[in-house]
């Protein structure tokens, strides 16, 4: 019992729920035949992983994971999804040949995984400690609108080209389509 | 009682409370059932056909736009807590950036992406 409650502390239950729903949506998204339901379970998947940061205390990345992943990812991905026709109808069953390959595919990179894990031998290291522990807004905004060394000016300037990139291919994408939907 | 086994107490008692009204409340309630209870809505007109339906593309658009600009401002947050102590020259990259984005908004407007058709 001792051993069980050193273990049981409120970080690692609230960890074991978060990863639990993790999990369980994670699956049900992948084999359920609806699509607009996968969506719906991607967004739990998406929602979980902000709890996983916030448990962390990268409340910025909690942010961002919320904002953009769960808030802007998944209505685009609903928009595309009820952009399909025939969209009631649910999808076909997959052969047992793909099933078989994707299985084999999946449990091969979990192993990778799970080796690549287990070789590194995490330490328990006070100085990373207080590397990860102290990044707040305020570095995170020092490191990115600085000039010096490993301060990151210029990809945040890029990162405006390149939204730009996005919005100018997304118009034009769009406007075709909207031309071809008059037709 | 450590702050743990508090959590463990606290938590367990939560679930079996939750579950138990759950779970008494299907056991003894009374049920009736038939055909209306089953309609979308109350009153009105009767639906027909399934909802589902193709969208227009116009959605995408503005979905994809608002993406854009949601990370656009995500990307703004470290700056604008750290305002004060950058000064004009944060101030000055800050407006190039977002000079560059509102070219982006610029586009959009003038393709007749905004419109609503």
């Amino acid at each position: 019992m001792e051993f069980l409650t050193a273990y049981l502390t409120a970080n690692n239950i609230i960890f074991f729920i978060l990863a639990a729903i993790i999990l369980v949506f994670g699956f049900l998204s992948v084999t359920t035949t609806k699509i607009l339901r996968a969506a719906t379970y991607l967004f739990f998947v998406l929602f979980a992983i902000a709890g996983l940061y916030l448990l962390l205390t990268y409340e910025f990345i909690a942010a961002v994971q919320l904002s953009v992943y769960a808030g802007g990812i998944v209505v685009l991905l609903v928009f595309a999804i009820l952009l399909v026709k025939n969209l009631g109808e649910e999808t076909e069953k997959v052969s047992c040949q793909k099933k078989l390959v994707s299985a084999i595919a999946a449990i091969s990179g979990v192993v990778i995984s799970l080796v690549t894990l287990f070789g590194f031998g995490f330490q328990n290291n006070e100085s990373a400690d207080e590397l990860t522990a102290n990044v707040n807004m305020e570095t995170i905004g020092h490191t990115l609108m600085g000039v010096e060394k490993y301060q990151y000016l210029l990809p945040f300037e890029a990162a405006s080209v390149f939204l730009l990139a996005c919005i100018i291919g997304s118009v034009v994408v769009a406007t075709n389509l909207k031309k071809e939907d008059k037709k | 009682m450590s702050s743990g086994e508090i959590f463990i107490v606290v938590f367990i008692t939560a679930i079996i409370l939750v579950s138990a009204a759950l779970v008494i409340a299907m056991l003894i309630s009374p049920r009736s059932t038939n055909e209306q209870k089953g309609e979308p809505y109350e009153c009105g007109i009767p639906t027909r056909g399934t909802s589902w339906m193709q969208f227009k593309i116009g959605y995408y658009l503005f979905a994809i736009l608002f993406l854009m600009f949601d990370v656009e401002t995500v990307l703004l947050f470290p700056w604008a807590v750290i305002m004060k102590s950058l000064g004009v020259m944060g101030l000055c990259s800050v407006l190039f950036f977002l000079f560059i984005l509102v070219l982006g908004l610029a586009y959009a407007w003038k393709k007749g992406a905004l419109e609503w058709k």
